[in-house]
């Protein structure tokens, strides 16, 4: 019995561990001791995933999260961040050749396939929140924990956000969605601010690409930019393929505007936009403008946009070992996607959690494997974990109790980041660095 | 009546079914039957929708001339004459790149009957013959076009005539494929494969260009501000794509009416049969009009990158709809039509954007091409159809 | 010459060789049988009329002369060479010159335009001018008119620029169908003097015509189809006095 106790870790680093599948329903013995000695007889192997897009035109976007949040998990492995207990990391596509893209449809066929595997207890993803939308519901229904790198629209967490989100409908089941970004309405204050109080203009023009996302960040934007004092003069809503904007460009000028603010990504216009706008006028964007996309289709006009974004974790002295790690694995600098490091910190929370979860139970995993999930979701609520992002916690919502973002210039040929900015439950925007 | 004789002429009404009507026998006979107690309301509101729909297909040019002066007038007392002349100026930019696309549209429709779906596309293949084309050798022409004023006029020189006659042979190649055997077949069969041969183009694109857009960095070639009038600034890239598109339509102009080929072309869309009666190979001028329509297509696609710096796979779907309606609101099969339609849906396009909001000029234009099949299908100019013998 | 034998018919109608002869032809619209075995010959210089009542195969005929309908049987010789393979714009340049049923002029362009293309494959500039002042001279109305749209003529006029036209291309054969058609009486006859006119100066002509006495006053032979077939076929005063002709196509 003690020899068996002593040799199990050992069975379990060798990645023997595939014995124990049924090891979660392991008899856990009444042997006491310290919390580190409680999980080194942790026995079991559970699954942990990444949904994510990595392929299409997602492909700049996915692929690096993917990796640092498969990072995360092999750094727990090595570090035996669970003690006897090992984890077996699963990563899964969203994007599909049809949509050339994140696809909802294939997001919730992933979710459930997940669900439907007991031994998975937790997933990092999804990237986008129409693929959110899609995925809550499911993993809400079989009690999974989602934590998203990179979900910025309100409505997946609070209701009355967004106009084409039905929040409570999307929680059939447990509240099981956590987020470590913050939401678009962060991001309309953090730009309203930025326009208000940093570029001191008192008139904006609003233009939006009729989509979920960008309605609503350009809804946010003007709600918090007349709150700061501004002026919204004109509005303008064209769908994703509007490829001439010059009606509207004539249509801001004569109207005296200061400034023209994007609602959408660069793969609906925020880009092209940019290029047919008098380089006299700036042009204000959310994460959705941040990309090579923007640069190229702005062209010679791409200076002289000021966009917000996932805030820029680079400069984070907490970061620093995730990005010599990263580098040192990949031999990349995991810089490109400035969501790589939420992944980093998502995966982490739910290793965090797993472990909360293992140590309250005496070292070993409960037997039923929604209560397993019920309580990694339990402990995710309850967490506060130093990561390469800061400190990462939940609100009741699920949703990051430091919403920060970067604002991003261009610099030559690339985005670089320029100041990091906060804000608070009031809405109250300080500069973070 | 009784029941057994609607049934039998129900019966009838569907015999003629069969034979290609479209007419639903029951909806026709439940008519009949009711005539007799409805007749006089009836009568009364057809008679007054006979009346308007007289006024408004009599006075169509009338009341299309008076809402453009409305809505151009509006958006200066709105936003005073700095508005106004930056949209018409933009009206004139977007109008002239219709117009170049119009033009093969209503050509093609002259002289083959063919609503030639594929125009469109053709569109867009022609903006990536001028991408790669312009990038050739490192963007040799590309440096060529921004080193000096001679410079530039040979990297045009260069990138007008090889992207023209690589379009229009693409025109011509597709019309000796696809349409040449539908030629006699009924309208329906070449219609389809038009269809067939748009869906096919722009998978090719899609396949070998990828879904994004892909800048084609000719809008560097063309910088500067012209001239300054009442606050719009009206750079030397407008004029140039006004300047190309009014050219290139006048030298068609020209064309069709002083050459030989030109007027075989006329002939051969009004009577093929006489045209080959008088020796004209009308197979060839079929495909001259391919490729001249193609190669217009072609122009219209650089000046769109000049001025847009952007090409993508499905460019030409909305766009061709866009100009296709240009083309019939001119008039189609009439080319003076089709240019000066491309200038009126410019014109509708900004200004009803602008008044009605962005969201709308399409649904605006597409409106105009509901109106003009329902109210006046021969367009502003229709060729008067006693005359086609 | 004049034919001395009741019937002409073959190689030796006419001098020497025929300029256009059908041997034969069978034509299908269809399961439709329009033409069945029809042979004919016109002479070089002569007037040929082809009478019959409607749809007797008349300007089917004259299209399959032209190439706008293919025979499915049977064969044509231009000047003994084989024309039925042809395409019609081929048959056009080899000397077959057509004014079609209906004129069929291109209505929107000028009479002028009307005529060019009808000289659309003559490279020969001077001859095309030469021919111009010819078809001037034959109709001083269409000199009048040259610079108006042939849609806007009046009827006589719309049939002179469809012969002028035909002529355009100096034809060796010209084939005339229903030239009279909605005429004035005056009209036609100044049509028919000058389609005579055109003859002497080496024209051959096929003609069809509704109304028999006229063509067959005109032509020195004539051919008269009924459904789809030759009925008979003779010079054109033997044809004038036989009764059959008389009572189904002279009214008497």
């Amino acid at each position: 019995m003690i020899l068996t106790k002593r040799l199990l870790p050992v069975v379990g680093v060798m990645g023997i561990a595939a014995l124990s599948a049924c090891g979660t329903s392991s008899t856990s013995s009444s042997s006491s001791g310290g919390g580190g000695g409680n999980l080194a007889s942790c026995q079991g192997t559970f699954t942990v995933a990444t949904d994510l897009p990595l392929t299409g035109g997602d492909a700049t976007d996915g692929p690096p999260v993917e990796k640092a949040a498969h990072l995360a998990v092999t750094q727990a492995l090595a570090n035996k961040t669970l003690g006897g207990c090992t984890l077996k990391y699963v990563s899964k596509d969203d994007a599909t050749v049809l949509k050339n893209g994140h696809d909802p449809a294939q997001g919730a066929a992933n979710i459930t396939a997940l669900s439907g595997d007991s031994s998975v207890v937790g997933v990092v993803g999804p990237f986008n929140s129409s693929v959110a939308v899609a995925e809550i519901p499911i993993a809400s229904q079989n009690h999974l924990p989602l934590i998203s790198p990179a979900n910025t629209n309100p409505g997946l967490t609070q209701a009355g956000t967004s106009a084409s989100i039905d929040t409570n409908s999307l929680y059939p089941g447990v509240h099981s969605y956590f987020r470590t970004i913050g939401t678009d309405i962060t991001q309309g204050e953090i730009l309203a601010y930025v326009a208000t109080k940093e570029l001191n203009f008192t008139k904006a023009y609003a233009i939006d690409d009729q989509e979920t996302y960008g309605k609503g960040l350009s809804t946010f934007f003007q709600k918090s930019f007349t709150a700061d004092g501004g002026t919204i003069v004109g509005t303008a809503s064209l769908p994703g393929t509007t490829k001439q904007f010059q009606t509207q460009v004539a249509d801001a000028q004569s109207k005296g505007a200061q400034v023209i603010f994007f609602g959408g990504t660069s793969g609906n216009g925020c880009g092209i936009l940019r290029s047919q706008m008098p380089a006299s006028i700036p042009e204000l964007g959310g994460d959705g403008c941040q990309d090579n996309k923007f640069i190229t289709d702005a062209a010679s006009n791409a200076a002289g946009a000021q966009v917000t974004s996932a805030p820029d974790a680079s400069k984070l002295p907490t970061a620093t070992k995730f990005y010599s790690d990263f580098k040192s694995t990949y031999n990349e600098d995991g810089t490109e996607s400035p969501y790589t490091p939420y992944g980093f910190d998502g995966m982490n929370a739910l290793i965090q959690a797993i472990k909360a979860v293992l140590t309250a139970n005496n070292g070993q995993p409960p037997t039923d494997p929604m209560t397993f999930r019920d309580s990694v979701a339990q402990q995710l609520h309850k967490l506060n974990y130093p990561g390469a992002t800061g400190t990462v916690a939940f609100d009741k919502n699920g949703d990051t109790t430091q919403p920060g973002f970067s604002l991003y210039t261009i610099n030559g040929t690339a985005w670089a980041p320029k100041q990091l900015l906060t804000a608070d439950a009031s809405g109250k925007v300080t500069v973070a660095s | 009546m009784s029941d057994e004789t609607t049934a039998s002429a129900a019966r009838a009404t569907a015999g003629a079914i069969g034979h290609g009507t479209l007419v639903d026998p029951r909806g026709l006979s439940a008519r009949t039957d009711r005539a007799g107690t409805t007749r006089p309301a009836v009568v009364r509101t057809l008679a007054f929708l006979r009346k308007l729909y007289g006024l408004v297909q009599r006075y169509f040019p009338q009341f299309l001339i008076a809402g453009i002066a409305f809505a151009i007038l509006k958006v200066y007392a709105n936003g005073g004459l700095t508005l106004m002349g930056a949209q018409i100026k933009n009206a004139l930019v977007l109008g002239a790149i219709y117009a170049l696309v119009a033009i093969g549209y209503t050509m093609v429709y002259g002289i083959i009957e063919l609503i030639n779906f594929a125009h469109g596309d053709v569109f867009t293949l022609s903006g990536f013959y001028a991408f790669v084309i312009a990038g050739l050798s490192g963007g040799a022409i590309g440096s060529l076009a921004t080193h000096s004023g001679i410079g530039l006029l040979l990297a045009l020189l260069i990138i007008f005539p090889t992207t023209m006659v690589a379009a229009g042979f693409t025109g011509v190649v597709i019309e000796r494929v696809a349409y040449r055997r539908l030629r006699d077949a009924p309208r329906l069969a070449p219609l389809i494969t038009a269809i067939g041969v748009s869906f096919l183009l722009e998978g090719l694109m899609l396949v070998i260009f990828g879904a994004d857009n892909r800048p084609t960095k000719l809008s560097s070639w063309i910088t500067g501000r012209a001239v300054r009038v009442a606050g719009v600034d009206v750079n030397w890239k407008d004029i140039f794509v006004v300047a190309t598109a009014l050219g290139l339509m006048f030298s068609l102009g020209a064309f069709v009416r002083i050459t030989t080929l030109g007027k075989a072309m006329r002939a051969t869309a009004q009577d093929r049969s006489a045209s080959l009666l008088s020796g004209i190979n009308v197979n060839r001028t079929i495909s001259a009009t391919f490729f001249i329509g193609s190669a217009l297509a072609a122009a219209g696609a650089i000046v769109y990158s000049i001025n847009y710096d952007l090409i993508q796979w499905n460019l030409g779907y909305q766009l061709g709809i866009i100009a296709f309606t240009a083309a019939v609101l001119g008039g189609i099969g009439n080319i003076v039509g089709a240019g000066v339609g491309g200038f009126i849906i410019g014109v509708i396009s900004v200004f009803g954007g602008q008044l009605a909001g962005g969201e709308w000029s399409n649904s605006l234009v597409f409106a105009i091409l509901v109106i003009i099949l329902t109210f006046r299908p021969v367009g502003l100019f229709g060729v008067d159809v006693t005359t086609r013998a | 010459m004049t034919g001395t034998a009741a019937v002409l018919t073959g190689a030796d109608a006419g001098s020497g060789m025929p300029v256009l002869e059908l041997r034969e032809v069978d034509v299908l619209y269809g399961r439709v049988q329009a033409l069945r075995g029809v042979s004919l010959t016109v002479g070089a210089g002569e007037i040929v009329a082809l009478i019959g009542s409607n749809g007797a195969g008349k300007t089917t005929t004259l299209r399959t002369i032209s190439g706008l309908v293919r025979p499915s049987k049977g064969s044509i010789l231009l000047r003994g060479q084989p024309i039925h393979t042809l395409g019609a714009e081929k048959i056009a340049r080899l000397g077959v010159g057509h004014a079609p049923e209906g004129r069929r002029l291109f209505g929107r362009m000028t009479v002028r335009e009307n005529l060019d293309m009808g000289a659309y494959s003559r490279k020969d500039r001077a001859g095309v001018r030469s021919d111009f002042e010819r078809v001037y001279e034959l109709f001083p109305r269409v000199k009048e008119r040259s610079g108006q749209l042939a849609g806007s003529l009046s009827g006589g006029e719309q049939q002179m620029v469809a012969i002028g036209r035909a002529m355009m291309a100096r034809p060796t054969v010209l084939l005339l169908d229903e030239p009279s058609l909605g005429l004035a009486p005056i009209v036609v006859e100044n049509l028919f003097a000058v389609i005579r006119e055109i003859n002497q100066g080496g024209t051959t002509v096929l003609l069809i015509e509704q109304n028999a006495l006229l063509a067959l006053n005109t032509a020195r032979r004539g051919y008269v189809l009924e459904v789809g077939e030759v009925a008979t076929s003779g010079p054109s005063q033997e044809l004038l006095r036989s009764p059959e002709v008389q009572r189904a196509y002279l009214g008497m």
